[in-house]
């Protein structure tokens, strides 16, 4: 009998798996254990072993397809062995416990009247007609009409391109417009949570400067010591994450993420530290690093960085932080408007060290300024708690032989 | 608490005063006249009522048609009683207007307003001047008849649309000078009760505004009710003394001598007298400028109905009232011009909805269009009113109904279904296999849509 392959369930929040390369054609002989598929998800891309010996039946899910997990993307087994009819069955197996509880959660919190939207979407028929002739999932569109109807002016806003005034030019261009990329993957993720991020809290930023002379001299003094005794190398930007682990445990409360309604304090500190990959950024966390010493935070960034960028990371070392830093001095950023990890309350963005002509009692000094950007939801607290918090930071970083203590 | 100060009482200010009020806002409603505006007092409801005793009138001599047999063929218009009927109506529709003002508590100030500054009023009524604070203003003053610049409104004679409600008698003969809407609907009334009317318009049709071949269909019929129809003519010389008339015609000189002399050319704005240079809002000859919310240049006046220019439409101007009100009540609501009926009540009636084809074709280019005459159907030959067509309009890429022209037996009540349609975004097949009440004269708009896609069966 062909046996399944199944897209996996990798952590509980996976909601959509997208295959992204089939390595095997239909009809070629695979080995178990053999590579024969990578799929990505939310933030990681994996690769799927041949769960049997055999050769590749069929392929159901083709690349660039997202599909819930658990749903059979393809079938191994003898050649001229018939493969079942059902395409995407959910299978029930392993992912089973699993599916079980996400399809629980998301019925428990439906409500009647979302229910009912599901079942008859409000729209108008041109609208529909629209939409269907664009592949817009109307759907997901919020309509403008009463009682929510989804008018013709809701999808042509939805629309790329205006699709009523210009069909001919659209036929006569033999160049294809700019290259379409389907939003799935880690990019369906960063873009639906920084969306939800922005819209769901009262995010915004202050901005100061860091007098970073001190901690570079001090970096400079500790590189050989820290190298040869401890094998690690500080970096400025560990430097930052240590002053924001100090500053979090005397501001507590930027230490917090609102969810329902109420503000959660957290006593541990797990710090996100954002890294960018080529195809899109994730966030490792770095648990507990209120216990960690300035050198074993460093080599914990570090190592998540690298795992992060092997694409080695599972799923729980990417969820949970509580407070986030982003980088982005390398690019010679200055100030930024870093979008908060929701549900934080609190990310802080690193901007590109500078020289700077300062005058330090009368005298001008080269200083090397670092710009500290610091996004708050403004719902868990106010201005001036934050700017504190932000005043520490700088000050740690201004009186560096603070952190080591 | 908001205080809204409105000027005027007619369609667009009631509307918004009722709306406003409804908002839990504090307001005081201006009018120096009768509440209802043109619309009640001097324009739609009367010159309705006129067309309905016109109508009863032909639909009597008619009677022989439907096999009524009278022993006299006498009939005549009580004048006096068709005036009695429209006071009354006036008086009813006037006191409903009023009742719902009290209703709601708004204040209401007799007497006539303008700008003082940007933030108050001068009101002259019966017991002086009084000076009107508010946070927000309406201006809804609406308009009044255009004069030719040779012939003032001046007596019996030179008359207006207003003046021509209440004539002390019906004129033998009679000159309309212009053959829009207003123009057309007097021709209407007074060709059937017994007037030798001549019109004159400037255009090369009658109702400019409406597609060549729904304007040909009421020619035919004013022309067999013994109506001379002048198009791409104009009037050049009024002798008033002499009640005499000189115009320029396709045909040459034309001279007329009528009794009365109905200039029906367009209405203007009312800008002048409200001082509107001292409220800072931006204005000119054709209107008050309004954004798509109908505000004006200064953030805290509002402008609504006929002041706005546009269609100058009762239903546009409680439309555009309510979105005033609604916007000066801290929302933010926009006029919605789509699907707006224009409806004429001549006989026959013409009524769209919509874009016109010439309109239609400029914006989609090549669109369908779907026709039923109404001799094709069964229920107009019954009513003895076969005369006209139901055209239909449909963009090509979504099937989308865009344009709904009616001209034929109850067209302005028949005209709610296309608006329906269009303020629904329906397509032509979203209609497909409806069922249309048999018989009835609201088939034939079916039968128009389903000629679309060739799938009519009747026509």
């Amino acid at each position: 009998m062909a046996v399944e392959v199944i897209m996996p369930k990798l952590g509980m929040a996976m909601k959509e798996g997208t295959v992204s390369n089939w390595n095997k054609q239909v009809g070629e002989a695979v080995e178990k254990g053999e590579l024969i598929a990578s799929i990505n998800s939310e933030k990681i891309e994996m690769e799927i072993e041949a769960p049997a010996s055999g050769s590749l039946l069929d392929i159901a899910v083709p690349e660039g397809e997202g599909v819930p997990p658990g749903t059979v993307i393809g079938y191994i087994g003898q050649p001229g062995e018939k493969v079942p009819e059902a395409e995407t069955s959910v299978a029930e197996q392993p992912a089973d416990k699993e599916i079980a509880a996400t399809a629980m959660e998301e019925t428990k919190p439906v409500s009647l009247s979302a229910l009912t939207t599901r079942s008859r979407i409000k729209i108008s028929p041109v609208a529909r007609k629209i939409a269907e002739s664009a592949g817009i999932d109307y759907t997901q569109l919020k309509g403008s009409g009463p009682g929510g109807r989804i008018t013709k002016e809701d999808v042509e806003k939805a629309v790329p391109a205006p699709a009523a005034s210009e069909p001919e030019q659209r036929e006569e261009s033999t160049a294809p417009a700019a290259q379409q990329t389907p939003m799935t993957g880690m990019r369906k993720v960063i873009a639906e949570r920084m969306h939800a991020s922005l819209k769901n809290s009262a995010q915004l930023t202050i901005t100061m400067k860091a007098d970073a002379t001190e901690a570079v001299q001090l970096r400079e003094q500790m590189a050989e010591t820290v190298q040869s005794h401890l094998e690690a190398n500080l970096s400025m930007n560990d430097f930052v994450a240590r002053a924001v682990v100090l500053a979090l445990q005397k501001h507590p409360h930027m230490n917090s993420a609102c969810m329902d309604g109420h503000i959660h304090q957290f006593e541990s500190i797990h710090l996100g530290v954002a890294v960018a990959l080529e195809k899109g950024l994730v966030v490792p966390v770095i648990r507990d690093a209120q216990n960690d010493s300035f050198v074993q935070l460093s080599k914990k960034i570090k190592l998540c960085a690298e795992r992060a960028r092997q694409g080695e990371l599972n799923q729980d070392e990417m969820t949970g932080s509580t407070f986030t830093i982003s980088n982005l001095g390398a690019y010679g950023v200055e100030y930024f408007t870093p979008i908060l990890n929701s549900p934080e309350a609190g990310i802080l963005g690193v901007g590109a060290m500078e020289e700077a002509a300062v005058f330090k009692e009368g005298t001008i000094e080269c200083r090397r300024l670092l710009p500290l950007s610091l996004t708050f939801d403004h719902r868990v607290l106010d201005g001036a708690p934050a700017a504190a918090f932000l005043q520490t930071v700088k000050q740690l970083l201004e009186e560096p032989f603070t952190m080591l203590l | 608490m908001t205080t809204i100060a409105i000027i005027g009482g007619g369609p667009a200010g009631y509307v918004a005063a009722i709306t406003a009020a409804r908002q839990g806002q504090k307001v005081t409603l201006i009018e120096e006249g009768p509440l209802g505006g043109v619309c009640l007092n001097e324009g739609c409801m009367p010159t309705k009522l006129l067309l309905e005793s016109a109508a009863v009138l032909e639909k009597v001599q008619q009677a022989a048609e439907f096999g009524i047999r009278r022993s006299s063929s006498y009939v005549e218009i009580d004048w006096a009683y068709v005036q009695l009927r429209k006071e009354k109506l006036i008086r009813t529709l006037a006191s409903g207007v009023k009742h719902l003002i009290k209703k709601n508590q708004i204040e209401l100030v007799n007497g006539k307003a303008r700008f003082n500054d940007p933030h108050s009023l001068r009101v002259t009524t019966a017991e002086g001047e009084r000076s009107i604070r508010a946070d927000k203003f309406i201006i809804a003053a609406g308009s009044e008849p255009v004069s030719l610049p040779f012939a003032p409104f001046a007596g019996e004679w030179v008359i207006h649309s207003g003046q021509a409600l209440a004539l002390s008698a019906i004129p033998a003969t009679m000159l309309i000078i212009g053959g829009g809407v207003i123009g057309c609907e007097f021709a209407s009334i007074y060709s059937r009760m017994g007037t030798k009317v001549s019109i004159i318009e400037m255009a090369d049709q009658l109702l400019p505004g409406e597609d060549p071949d729904i304007a040909a269909v009421l020619h035919e019929k004013l022309k067999a009710d013994g109506v001379s129809i002048y198009t791409s003519a104009s009037a050049k010389k009024v002798e008033a003394g002499k009640k005499k008339v000189i115009a320029e015609t396709a045909q040459g000189i034309r001279q007329f001598s009528p009794d009365c002399l109905l200039v029906a050319i367009g209405r203007k704005p009312r800008v002048a007298g409200l001082q509107l240079e001292n409220s800072g809002v931006a204005y000119s000859k054709a209107g008050i400028e309004v954004n798509s919310q109908m505000q004006t240049s200064q953030p805290h006046i509002y402008a609504c109905g006929d002041i706005v220019g546009g269609s100058q439409l009762a239903h546009v101007a409680f439309h555009e009232g309510t979105v005033a009100a609604l916007n000066a009540c801290g929302g933010a609501v926009h006029a919605d011009y789509r699907a707006v009926p224009r409806c004429i009540y001549t006989s026959p009636e013409i009524a769209g909805v919509g874009l016109t084809e010439k309109q239609a074709r400029a914006q989609y280019g090549d669109i369908k269009v779907g026709e039923c005459a109404f001799s094709a159907n069964g229920k107009s030959l019954i009513l003895n009113e076969a005369a006209g067509k139901v055209k239909v309009l449909i963009e090509p890429q979504y099937n989308e109904i865009i344009g709904l022209s009616i001209v034929g037996p109850h067209a302005t009540e028949l005209i709610g279904q296309g608006t329906v349609m269009i303020h629904g975004e329906m397509t032509a097949d979203s209609l497909e296999r409806l069922i249309a009440a048999h018989p009835s004269v609201s088939e034939a708009i079916y039968e128009a849509v389903a000629s679309t896609a060739g799938q009519a069966v009747h026509t």
